[in-house]
C-alpha cells in the first residue's frame, strides 16, 4: 500500500443535525494507486459524495467533521500527509493543485458574475503565482486541452454563454488547471444528456490517460462505471459492500446488495429479439411472468396529429411577439390501448411538451388529439374536465408534485372528490384500493409526503393518477430521479397496472436503456419532431436517422467488455428552435421504411 | 442597450404618471383651492383674481400644460407661503436632504454589509443570533426613538454634534455635515437592521451554490470564496433593496427632520401639507417622486455592472 496515491482507512463521517450527529459513512477503506480510475457507486444516501468530500476535507463546510479514520495523500514531492489533520494552509495547498475536483451540476458549478477566464486562472494565481499574460495564456492551453471551440473568445464570456456541455468542460479545465494528480469526478455527467456525457466520459478518460492522473469518480451509473472504472468500491449505507477490480464486481460479485444492484441495471440491448416489455428481474422477488398481451390490444386509443405548440419569445418596452420556440413541430403518432408508446429524446427535444399539449396543459397551436372519440382541442372547459379524467401525469419529481401540507390519503382522494366519483365509506375503500394497486401499506394515507422516501412518493402520485381511472397515463420522465433499485420496481409496478387494468402509457424520458426494457413502441425526438418511429425491435435493432443511431451509440452500456468510450472531439451544437414570427417551417414528412417504421424524410 | 433604452423609457412614462397625479391633487381636492389659499373670510374680488392668476378657470388640460411646461422649463411657481420662487426653494432644500439620504445610506451600507456576511458565514451560531437579534431590535423601533438616543447621547451628554438646525451644503460643507449627521445616523439605524437581514439571506442562499463549493476546491481561501466569489454575487440583490429604500428614506425624512428641526425637503413637504400650498405641494412631491425614480433607474443600471447576465434582456 506504499505506492497508493490515496489510502483511505477506517473513515468515519458525522454530521451534526437538530437530533444529534448522524454518521454519514463509517470504516470505509481503499486506495487509488497513481494513474488509476477508482469508481465509487452507491445509491443516494450511500455516502459516496461525502467520502470524496472528505479527501478534501470540504465536508467541514457542509456540517460535516471527520470523526474518526485517516486519509493519506501522497504528495508530489514525495512526502505523505494526513488529510484529517493537516492544517488549513496546507489543505488549501493540496485543493486545486493536487487534487482537482468536479461537480454534478455544471450550470451551478460556475460564478455567475465572473468571466471564464478569471475563474479559470485564480487556482493559478494562488498555486502558481501566474497572473497576468502567462496566466491567460494557461488558461488558453487549458481550454484547448477540452477541447472547446473559438478559445480566445470563451475566455472573455460568462457562464451563461455557454451551453451546459462546454460549462462542464471549463469546470474540467478548472480542476486540470494545476494538472493534478487526483481527480475527483463527483457525478459529473448526471445532469448531461447521454451525447454529452459520452463526450464528457471520453474527455475525462483522454485527461486521465494524457497525465497520467488517477481519477476517483462518483457515480450512481453502474453502465458509467462499466465504461470508466479500473476498480470500483460499492457503497451502500455508509459503508463499503464490495471493492474489487471493475470485471470481477461485473461478472462474480460476491455481496447480495452488488448483485441486486446490477439486476437492477437496465442494459441496453437485453430486449433484443423479446416481442414485449418485461419486467426487470429483481434480486430477492421471485422473476415476474410478462405481463400478458392485453386482449384490447390494437384499438387506437390515442391518436395525435400534426401537433404543433410553440412558445412565443416577448421583448421590447411593450413585450411585443418578435419571435417563437418551436418546442413542437408537426408531431404525430398514435397510441393503441394498452400499450407503451415511449417519447425519447434530449433536453429541449419537445418531448415533455408534447405530453403537456396532450393534456392541453399548454395550448397548442394547431394539430388534432383525439382520446377515445373526445377531440380534446375543440373542447370547452366543462368538456375538458371531463376527459382528463381518462387522462393523467406523472412527474418527475414526486416531491414536487405532492402537497407537503396535506395527508396523503387526501391526496389520492381528491380527484375522486373533484370529479364527484366517491364520497362517504365508498371514497375511503377507493382510496384502500389505490394505495394496495400500488403496494403501499394503507396506513401510509395519513402521513405527509416528507415521511416517505422517494420511491414511496412515486408510488403516491401513481396512486393520485390512477384514481379516475384514466385510459392514458403520461409519464414524464417518471423514474428518472429515482435510485437503480427503486426506479426498477416503480417500473415493475407501471408494467403490472398495464396488465391488469389495460392501461396506456406515454412514456417520456431519455433513458435510452429504460425505454427498450417498458415499450411497445419507441418516437425518439429532436427539435421538436419525431424524426423516427417504430416498434422497439425497429428503433433499437435497425435504427434508420442519423439521431436515433448518434443517440444509441452514446449510451453507455453497463458491461465493461464493451467500452467504446468515444473521441471526446465531436461538437454538434443544437440548432436553435427559435424562429421569428412568420417562419414556416417544412411539414414532417416519413418514409415508411418497414411496415409502421418510419422515418423523417428531412435533413 | 435595449435594456438601457427600455429601462429609460418606463422611467420616463412613470414620470409622466406621476406628474398626472401629483398635477390631479389640485383638482381633487375637495373644495375651492382659492378659497383655501386665502380662507373663507376673503373678498370674492380677491378670490376671482387669484383664481384668474392660478389659472384655475383654464380647461383642466391647459391648466396641466401650464404646468408641466413650468417644470421642464425650470418654472415651478411661487410658493403660496414662503412667497419664494418654488425651484430656488427646492434645490437648497433638497440639497441638504440629499446628503442626510446618501450619509444615512451609506452608514446602512457599510455596516449592514460586513454584519450580514459575518452573520451569513456564522450561520445558526451564536454570532448570527447576535446579529438577528440586533436587526430585529432595528427593524421594530421607529426612527424617532433612535432620533431622540442619539440626540441625548451625542448632543446632550456628550455634546459632540448638534441636536437640531440646518445648513446649505453648497455655502458650509463641514457645518451642514454636522448638522445632517445625527439624522442620517437615526434614519440610518433601521434601514442598516433591514439591509443586515438582506445580506444575510442573500448570503446564506449564494454560500450554499456549488461554485462556492468549486472555488474553495480550488484552494482559495476563505477570504476569497466569501468576500470576492460570494459577495460579488450578493452585490446586485442588496442593491436593489437599498434602491428600494430610497423612498422610505425620503417618507421617514419628514419625521426625523421635524425631529432635529433640520428644515430640509421633509420639513418644507411638512410646512407646504400642513398650510395648503398646493403649487409648493405638487411641486415637491412630483420631485420626490422623481428622486425616488431616478435611483432606482440608477440602481438598475449599477446591477448591469454588478451582474452580466442582465446583458441579455
Amino acid at each position: 500500500m506504499t505506492q497508493a496515491l490515496v489510502a483511505i482507512e477506517g473513515l468515519k463521517v458525522a454530521f451534526s443535525t437538530d437530533h444529534g450527529p448522524v454518521t454519514a459513512v463509517e470504516d470505509v477503506s481503499f486506495s487509488i494507486a497513481p494513474g488509476e480510475t477508482v469508481c465509487v457507486v452507491g445509491e443516494s444516501g450511500s455516502g459516496k459524495s461525502v467520502t470524496s468530500l472528505s479527501l478534501m476535507r470540504l465536508v467541514e463546510f457542509g456540517g460535516g467533521r471527520i470523526v474518526d479514520g485517516r486519509l493519506r495523500f501522497r504528495r508530489g514531492d514525495g512526502s505523505a500527509i494526513d488529510v484529517t489533520t493537516a492544517d488549513a494552509a496546507t489543505m488549501r495547498s493540496l485543493r486545486g493543485n493536487e487534487i482537482g475536483m468536479i461537480f454534478q451540476e455544471p450550470m451551478t458549478s460556475l460564478n455567475p458574475v465572473f468571466t471564464i477566464e478569471r475563474q479559470l486562472t485564480d487556482g493559478l494565481r494562488v498555486h502558481r503565482g501566474l497572473r497576468g499574460a502567462p496566466a491567460r495564456a494557461r488558461a488558453l492551453e487549458l481550454l484547448r486541452e477540452v477541447r472547446i471551440p473559438e478559445p480566445e473568445r470563451r475566455l472573455k464570456q460568462y457562464p451563461h454563454e455557454l451551453s451546459g456541455g462546454m460549462r462542464q468542460r471549463v469546470v474540467i479545465a478548472m480542476a486540470m488547471a494545476c494538472a493534478p494528480r487526483l481527480l475527483i469526478a463527483d457525478e459529473p455527467t448526471t445532469a448531461l444528456d447521454v451525447t454529452i456525457q459520452a463526450e464528457i466520459l471520453g474527455l475525462i478518460d483522454r485527461l486521465k490517460r494524457d497525465n497520467g492522473m488517477a481519477v476517483l469518480f462518483i457515480t450512481h451509473d453502474m453502465a458509467v462505471v462499466a465504461q470508466m472504472a479500473d476498480r470500483v468500491v460499492v457503497m451502500y449505507r455508509g459503508r463499503v459492500v464490495e471493492e474489487g477490480p471493475v470485471a470481477e464486481i461485473f461478472e462474480r460479485p460476491r455481496e447480495d446488495y452488488t448483485k441486486a444492484l446490477l439486476a437492477a441495471v437496465p442494459r441496453l440491448g437485453a430486449m433484443r429479439g423479446k416481442p414485449a416489455p418485461e419486467p426487470m428481474p429483481l434480486l430477492g422477488a421471485e422473476a415476474e411472468a410478462a405481463p400478458p398481451r392485453m386482449t384490447e390490444r390494437g384499438r387506437r386509443l390515442l391518436e395525435v396529429s400534426h401537433l404543433v405548440t410553440r412558445f412565443p419569445v416577448k421583448s421590447g418596452p411593450l413585450r411585443l411577439t418578435r419571435a417563437h420556440v418551436h418546442a413542437v413541430e408537426d408531431v404525430s403518432f398514435g397510441l393503441d390501448v394498452g400499450e407503451t408508446l415511449a417519447l425519447v429524446g434530449e433536453s429541449g427535444c419537445g418531448k415533455s411538451t408534447t405530453g403537456r399539449s396532450i393534456l392541453r396543459l399548454v395550448e397548442p397551436q394547431s394539430g388534432t388529439i383525439g382520446l377515445d372519440g373526445w377531440d380534446i382541442r375543440s373542447l370547452g372547459p366543462v368538456d375538458l374536465r371531463r376527459a382528463r379524467r381518462d387522462m393523467q401525469m406523472v412527474f418527475q419529481d414526486p416531491f414536487a408534485s405532492l402537497n407537503p401540507y396535506r395527508r396523503l390519503r387526501d391526496q389520492v382522494a381528491e380527484p375522486l372528490v373533484n370529479f364527484g366519483l366517491a364520497r362517504g365509506s365508498a371514497l375511503d375503500d377507493r382510496v384502500a384500493e389505490l394505495f394496495r394497486r400500488v403496494e403501499l401499506p394503507a396506513d401510509f394515507g395519513s402521513r405527509y409526503p416528507h415521511e416517505l422516501s422517494g420511491g414511496q412518493r412515486q408510488r403516491v402520485a401513481i396512486a393520485r393518477a390512477l384514481a379516475t381511472d384514466p385510459k392514458l397515463i403520461i409519464a414524464d420522465e417518471a423514474v428518472s430521479a429515482l435510485d437503480v433499485s427503486v426506479r426498477a420496481q416503480i417500473l415493475n409496478l407501471m408494467m403490472r397496472l398495464q396488465a391488469e387494468f389495460g392501461l396506456s402509457f406515454l412514456f417520456i424520458s431519455h433513458d435510452m436503456a429504460v425505454v427498450e426494457r417498458v415499450s411497445h413502441r419507441i418516437g425518439v425526438m429532436y427539435l421538436g419532431r419525431i424524426v423516427e418511429i417504430g416498434t422497439r425491435a425497429q428503433i433499437f435493432e435497425d435504427p434508420r436517422h442519423p439521431y436515433t443511431r448518434a443517440l444509441l451509440a452514446a449510451v453507455p452500456i453497463a458491461d465493461p467488455r464493451q467500452r467504446r468510450l468515444h473521441d471526446d472531439t465531436v461538437f454538434r451544437p443544437l440548432p436553435s428552435p427559435v424562429h421569428p414570427v412568420g417562419h414556416v417551417p417544412a411539414p414532417s414528412t416519413y418514409d415508411e421504411v418497414e411496415p409502421g417504421h418510419l422515418v423523417l424524410a428531412l435533413d | 442597450m435595449s435594456f438601457l433604452i427600455n429601462r429609460l423609457l418606463s422611467t420616463l412614462l412613470t414620470l409622466f404618471l406621476v406628474s398626472l397625479i401629483t398635477f390631479a391633487i389640485t383638482n381633487l381636492l375637495p373644495g375651492d383651492v382659492a378659497m383655501m389659499i386665502m380662507g373663507t373670510q376673503a373678498n370674492p374680488e380677491a378670490l376671482e383674481g387669484l383664481r384668474q392668476s392660478l389659472g384655475l378657470h383654464d380647461p383642466m388640460l391647459v391648466q396641466y400644460g401650464h404646468w408641466i411646461g413650468g417644470v421642464l422649463t425650470g418654472d415651478w411657481g411661487t410658493s403660496l407661503i414662503f412667497k419664494a420662487p418654488i425651484g430656488d426653494l427646492l434645490a437648497q432644500k433638497i440639497r441638504a436632504s440629499a446628503l442626510i439620504v446618501v450619509l444615512s445610506m451609506g452608514i446602512a451600507l457599510a455596516a449592514a454589509v460586513p454584519l450580514g456576511v459575518w452573520a451569513a458565514v456564522h450561520r445558526d451560531r451564536w454570532q448570527d443570533s447576535a446579529a438577528s437579534t440586533a436587526s430585529l431590535l432595528g427593524v421594530s423601533l421607529p426612527d424617532f426613538f433612535w432620533g431622540i438616543m442619539l440626540i441625548l447621547l451625542f448632543a446632550r451628554t456628550l455634546g459632540w454634534l448638534p441636536s437640531s438646525g440646518f445648513a446649505d451644503p453648497a455655502i458650509d460643507f463641514p457645518l451642514a455635515l454636522r448638522h445632517a449627521f445625527l439624522p442620517a445616523l437615526a434614519l440610518g439605524l433601521g434601514l442598516m437592521a433591514h439591509l443586515t437581514r438582506m445580506t444575510r439571506s442573500t448570503m446564506v442562499g449564494i454560500l450554499n451554490q456549488e461554485f462556492i463549493r468549486v472555488a474553495r476546491a480550488k484552494g482559495l481561501s476563505e477570504r476569497t470564496v466569501i468576500w470576492r466569489y460570494g459577495l460579488a454575487n450578493a452585490l446586485g440583490p442588496v442593491m436593489t433593496i437599498a434602491g428600494l429604500q430610497i423612498g422610505y428614506l425620503f417618507g421617514s425624512i419628514i419625521v426625523v427632520e421635524t425631529l432635529f428641526n433640520f428644515t430640509g425637503m421633509g420639513w418644507l413637504t411638512y410646512q407646504a401639507l400642513l398650510n395648503r400650498d398646493l403649487p409648493l405641494i405638487q411641486a415637491s412631491v412630483f420631485v420626490i417622486a422623481a428622486v425616488v425614480m431616478l435611483t432606482n433607474l440608477v440602481v438598475d443600471l449599477l446591477y448591469v455592472l454588478v451582474d452580466p447576465r442582465i446583458r441579455l434582456e
